[in-house]
C-alpha cells in the first residue's frame, strides 16, 4: 500500500515534514491563501509540534509575498484561533497543526474570516489558485508586516465560553479534575482554566507544551492510560484527555473508565439543551444516542456528511445550538463558536455535574444504550463500487443514505461505509441496541468487504 | 514593470513581486545550507525594506528545515553581520538588503565561515545547487531553532575601538546622511559612546520611502548632504548607502569628492602607517592609486571588475602584505576589518586621515593631482563584441595590454578600459588621462565601439 506522507487536497496541506511536506511547499500554499483572501489581516497561530515554528516562518513568507498583513498569535489553540478570527475582523488564518496526526506530521488548517473552516466551495477554489500557482505577489510598496499578539486571543475565547456557565456554582463545588494536555497547545490555558477560572483541584499531567507528545496524539481509551491511572489514583471527579490543537477532547469518569465519545457528545448535547433551545447536528456516524436525547427535549438532528466543516455548514445553515462529531470527541457550541472547542464541553460537563449533584458515571449511565463496532479495510482503487453494490444487496431491506459514502439504517440497528479522504481504506462502522446484533452486523459486513 | 531578476555568482536581485519572489528566498537558502559543510549556526540580518521581513521569514524557515540553527541580528548591516560571523563560529550568513538600489530591489549575498562573500567557486557552486534543487531538508526531530542576537552592533563598535583613536576625532564636525538605512543604528551608538561630533540626516529607517535613492554617487551628495555642510560648517560629509557598505563624500563648504577618490585618499591613510603593502582595485580604478603607492613603496595589483574578483585576489595573500582594497565606487575593505566592504570603518579611516594631516578635506584634494577620467556605456550585439576587442588590440599594438576583463590599456599619460558588463548587455568604456583632457581619447574609442552597435 501507498504510504500517505503527503496530501495536498481540499483539507489544505498535510504531510510528514521534512522530504514531504517541505517550507517551499507551505509558503507556496500560504501565497496562494493571501491571493485568496485578499490583503487584510491574516492570523498565523500553531500548535506545539517541533516543527511549528519552521512552518510559521515559512507561511508567513507567502503571506507577506501575498500582500497581507500577519498577526502572529502564537502557540494557542485551534477553537482560541477561530474565536479571535471572528472577533478581529481578520481576513482569515491559518493553523499550524496535523491535529490528531502523529508528530512527524505537519498540516495547515485554513480558516476564513468568520474563523470557520473553510467550506468546500471555498476550498475547491483555494485549490485551482494554488495549481494555477499565477497568484499576486506584493511589491515593496504594497508591502504590509507582521504584528504580534499572544495574550489577548486566550481571554477572548475564555470569556465566551464563561457566558454560557455558572462559574460560582462550578467553583463552589470544588471539583477535582485529572487532566492530560498531551503536551499540546492548550496546556497552559487549561491549567490556567481549569485551576484558576472554574477553581478545580487539579491533577494535570503532561502539560509542558516545550515537550514532545508523551502519548498518540489522538485523544481516545488507547491513548488516555495515564489519564485513567491518573483519576483513580486521586479520586478525581472527572478526567479530561485534550488533543495537540485543543479542540477535541476525551472523558473519564469517576471510576476510572473513559466514556464513549458518542456518550460524551450526548451528555454535552443534553447539557446545552438543558438550558436552552436547538437544534442539532451531528454527522452521519454518530451514535443515534443523540437521536433520543434530543427527542426527550422535543429537538430535531440533522445528519451530515462526516467532517468538522460539514458539521459546522449545516449548524451554520438550519442554526442549530449544538452539534459535533461522536466518533472524535469534538462538541460544538454555537454559543461559544461554530467550532469543536474541548474548553466549552469541559465547561458544559461540569456546570451540569454541578447543577444536578450528579456523578459522570450516573450522567453516563441515564443514556440510552446503544452498541457499536468499528473497523476499517484497504480497498484497491476501482473496486469501491463494487463493495457498495455488495453490501446493498446484502441487506435488501435496508433504507439508504448517500450523502457521506454508504449509511443503511435498518430496523435495529444501521451500517456506515465510507472511503477516507486521505487513505485508500473504507471505515466501517456498525450500530444496534443490541449487542449481538450489532456484532453480526459488524462480522458480515467485514467479511464481504474483505472479500 | 520589468521584472529585473539577476541571479549570478554575486547573489540574488530582483525588483520583489514580479522579479525577486518568496521562493527565491526559500530555495536559495535550502541550497546555501547544502553548499555550507559545517555545522554551526547560520546568521541572518536585514535592511528596512517591507519585503526584508518577507524574504527574512523564507529564509528562516528553509534553514530551519535543513536542520540548522539561525541567529537573527535583525535590522544590521552587512558589514555589522559580516563582522559577527568573523567573531563568532557561525558557518555563514545571509544578508537580506540592496543597498544602493531603490525601496522596490532587494537582494541576498552570501557570506562564508570567515564573514567574507563567497570566493567565486563557492558561489557557483551554491548557483548548481540552487538549480538542481536538490536541498537536504531534515525529519521533525532535527528542524533548527531560532535565536537572537541583539548585541552584535555593540561588539561591532567594540572592534572599531580597537583600531581606531576616537579621541583623537574630538572636535571634528561631521555630517552623515545615512539615506534612511542601517548606517543611523551604528552612528546612533558610537556617538553615545565617544564624544565625536556627527550630524545626521535621513536617520529615520524607512521601509519604504527612502529619503533619496540610497546610491553613492556625486549627483545624491550634492541633492541634500552638500547643502546641509554647507549650512552648519562642518568638516566633511559622509553619505552611506542603505547598509553602509560603501560612501561618497563632500569637503566642509560642500564641494562633492569624485567617488574615485575614496580609494585614493584610504590608500594614502594606509601606506603612511604601513609603507610597501599592497593596494587591490579593479582594471577601471582611477590610475592615482598608483601615483599613492609609489610614493610609499607600496604595490598596486589590478583585478577585473566585480567583487568576487577582488575577494578572490585577497585569498591570495596574507592581509599583512595588503593596505586596502576597493573599487572607484567608494566601496574600501582595510585589513583591520578582515576585508569587508564598511562604509562606517571609511568614515573612520578618512576622519583619522585629516586629523593625522592636520589639515582639511579641501587642502588634502588640493594637494593631489587632478586626472581627467570619462566613463561611457554602450549598448552592443553580444556576438559582435570579439570582433571589437580584436579591432582595439589593433589599434593599439604594442602598448601595454591587460586582457583579464575586456581590454585595458596603458598609453603614455593614460589609459582606458573597454568591458563587457556583468550585469547589463552593455559595454562600458571609461578612459583616464593623467595630463590634459581624455575627451579625444573617449570618443575616439567610442566611435570605434559604436560602429559595431
Amino acid at each position: 500500500m501507498r504510504e500517505h506522507k503527503l496530501k495536498v487536497g481540499v483539507s489544505g496541506v498535510r504531510g510528514v515534514v521534512g522530504e514531504y511536506l517541505t517550507p517551499l511547499l507551505a509558503a507556496d500554499f500560504a501565497q496562494a491563501f493571501g491571493a485568496y483572501v485578499g490583503r487584510g489581516r491574516v492570523v498565523l497561530g500553531r500548535d506545539t509540534r517541533f516543527t511549528g515554528p519552521m512552518i510559521e516562518h515559512a507561511v508567513a513568507c507567502g503571506l507577506l509575498a501575498a500582500g497581507c498583513e500577519v498577526v502572529r498569535v502564537g502557540v494557542q489553540t485551534t477553537p482560541t484561533m477561530q474565536i479571535y478570527i471572528a472577533e478581529t475582523g481578520a481576513v482569515g488564518g491559518i493553523g499550524i497543526t496535523a491535529s490528531h496526526n502523529p508528530a512527524e506530521y505537519n498540516a495547515l488548517k485554513l480558516f476564513n474570516g468568520e474563523g470557520l473552516f473553510f467550506n468546500h466551495y471555498e476550498r475547491t477554489e483555494l485549490l485551482d489558485l494554488f495549481h494555477q500557482s499565477d497568484f499576486n505577489a506584493a511589491t515593496n510598496e504594497e508591502m504590509l508586516g507582521v504584528t504580534v499578539d499572544e495574550t489577548t486571543p486566550w481571554k477572548r475565547h475564555i470569556n465566551r465560553v464563561l457566558k454560557h456557565v455558572d462559574v460560582e456554582r462550578i467553583r463552589q463545588r470544588r471539583f477535582r479534575v485529572a487532566l492530560d494536555g498531551v503536551n499540546g497547545a492548550g496546556s497552559e490555558l487549561s491549567v490556567w482554566f481549569l485551576e484558576e477560572v472554574l477553581g478545580c483541584d487539579l491533577h494535570a499531567i503532561h502539560v509542558d507544551p516545550s515537550k514532545s507528545f508523551p502519548r498518540e496524539a489522538e485523544p481516545k481509551p488507547e491513548s488516555l492510560g495515564d489519564l485513567m491511572v491518573l483519576v483513580r489514583a486521586h479520586e478525581c471527579d472527572i478526567g479530561f484527555g485534550q488533543d495537540p490543537d485543543g479542540d477535541r477532547l476525551a472523558v473519564c469518569d469517576e471510576l476510572g473508565v473513559m466514556l464513549d465519545n458518542n456518550d460524551m457528545l450526548a451528555i454535552a448535547i443534553e447539557s446545552a439543551l438543558i438550558k436552552a433551545p436547538g437544534d442539532v447536528a451531528v454527522n452521519l456516524t454518530t451514535s443515534n444516542v443523540v437521536e433520543e436525547v434530543a427527542a426527550k427535549h422535543g429537538r430535531r438532528v440533522y445528519r451530515t456528511a462526516v467532517g468538522e466543516a460539514n458539521v459546522v455548514d449545516r449548524m451554520r445553515a438550519v442554526k442549530a445550538l449544538i452539534g459535533g462529531e461522536g466518533s472524535s470527541g469534538g462538541v460544538i457550541f454555537s454559543g461559544t463558536h461554530l467550532c469543536r472547542d474541548s474548553y466549552t464541553a469541559m465547561a458544559l460537563l461540569l456546570d451540569r455535574m454541578a447543577s444536578e449533584k450528579i456523578k459522570l458515571s450516573d450522567l453516563d449511565r441515564a443514556l440510552p444504550r446503544f452498541f457499536r463496532r468499528s473497523g476499517k479495510v484497504q480497498f484497491a482503487h476501482g473496486k469501491l463500487g463494487g463493495l457498495m453494490l455488495g453490501m446493498e444487496k446484502l441487506y435488501p431491506e435496508a433504507q439508504l443514505e448517500r450523502t457521506d459514502g454508504l449509511k443503511l439504517l435498518l430496523e435495529d440497528g444501521w451500517v456506515h461505509l465510507r472511503a477516507s479522504n486521505t487513505e485508500p481504506i473504507l471505515r466501517v462502522a456498525v450500530e444496534s441496541r443490541v449487542e449481538s446484533r450489532a456484532d453480526q452486523l459488524f462480522s458480515d459486513a467485514m467479511t464481504l468487504l474483505r472479500g | 514593470m520589468p521584472s529585473s531578476l539577476r541571479i549570478s555568482t554575486v547573489g540574488v536581485r530582483g525588483i520583489v513581486g514580479p522579479g525577486l519572489k518568496a521562493h527565491h528566498a526559500l530555495e536559495f537558502a535550502a541550497a546555501f545550507s547544502v553548499l555550507l559543510n559545517r555545522r554551526e549556526p547560520i546568521m541572518i540580518a536585514r535592511d528596512p525594506r517591507a519585503s526584508s521581513v518577507m524574504l527574512r521569514e523564507g529564509i528562516v524557515a528553509s534553514l530551519l528545515a535543513s536542520g540548522r540553527d539561525v541567529v537573527d541580528l535583525g535590522l544590521a548591516s552587512t558589514p555589522v553581520l559580516q563582522h559577527a560571523i568573523q567573531s563568532t563560529n557561525a558557518a555563514g550568513g545571509i544578508s537580506i538588503g540592496a543597498s544602493h538600489n531603490n525601496a522596490e530591489w532587494n537582494a541576498l549575498k552570501f557570506l562564508g565561515s570567515n564573514g567574507t562573500y563567497l570566493s567565486s567557486g563557492e558561489a557557483s557552486e551554491l548557483l548548481d545547487i540552487y538549480h538542481l534543487r536538490k536541498f537536504d531538508f531534515r525529519d521533525w526531530t532535527q528542524v533548527g531553532r531560532l535565536h537572537f542576537d541583539d548585541e552584535a552592533i555593540e561588539r561591532y563598535i567594540n572592534d572599531l575601538e580597537n583600531v581606531f583613536d576616537f579621541e583623537m576625532l574630538r572636535g571634528l564636525k561631521l555630517v552623515a546622511d545615512c539615506s534612511s538605512g542601517l548606517s543611523s543604528l551604528i552612528l546612533k551608538r558610537l556617538k553615545e559612546r565617544h564624544p565625536i561630533d556627527i550630524t545626521m540626516i535621513n536617520a529615520t529607517l524607512e521601509p519604504k520611502a527612502f529619503a533619496h535613492t540610497p546610491n553613492t554617487n556625486a549627483r545624491t551628495v550634492g541633492l541634500q548632504l552638500a547643502p546641509v555642510v554647507q549650512a552648519i560648517g562642518g568638516d566633511m560629509g559622509v553619505l552611506f548607502d542603505m547598509d553602509s557598505d560603501r560612501i561618497a563624500v563632500c569637503c566642509g563648504d560642500g564641494e562633492v569628492v569624485s567617488e574615485e577618490m575614496i580609494l585614493p585618499l584610504l590608500a594614502e591613510y594606509q601606506l603612511m602607517r604601513q609603507p610597501g603593502r599592497m593596494i587591490i582595485t579593479n582594471l577601471s580604478t582611477t590610475s592615482m592609486v598608483e601615483d599613492v603607492a609609489s610614493r610609499y613603496g607600496g604595490t598596486v595589483l589590478r583585478v577585473p571588475v566585480g567583487r568576487q574578483h577582488a575577494m578572490d585576489a585577497l585569498a591570495m595573500y596574507p592581509a599583512e602584505r595588503i593596505a586596502v582594497a576597493g573599487e572607484g565606487t567608494g566601496a574600501v575593505m582595510l585589513p583591520e576589518f578582515r576585508f569587508v566592504y564598511d562604509g562606517i570603518a571609511s568614515l573612520l579611516a578618512l576622519a583619522s586621515h585629516l586629523r593625522q594631516r592636520g589639515t582639511s578635506l579641501k587642502k588634502l584634494l588640493a594637494g593631489m593631482p587632478s586626472y581627467d577620467m570619462r566613463k561611457a556605456e554602450v549598448s552592443l550585439d553580444a556576438k559582435r563584441i570579439p570582433e571589437l576587442m580584436t579591432e582595439l588590440e589593433d589599434q593599439w599594438a604594442g602598448a601595454k595590454m591587460d586582457t583579464q576583463d575586456g581590454l585595458r590599456v596603458d598609453i603614455d599619460n593614460g589609459w582606458f578600459h573597454v568591458r563587457v558588463s556583468n550585469t547589463e548587455p552593455v559595454v562600458r568604456v571609461i578612459a583616464e588621462m593623467r595630463e590634459g583632457s581624455a575627451e579625444g581619447l573617449m570618443s575616439k574609442l567610442l566611435d570605434m565601439v559604436r560602429s559595431y552597435a
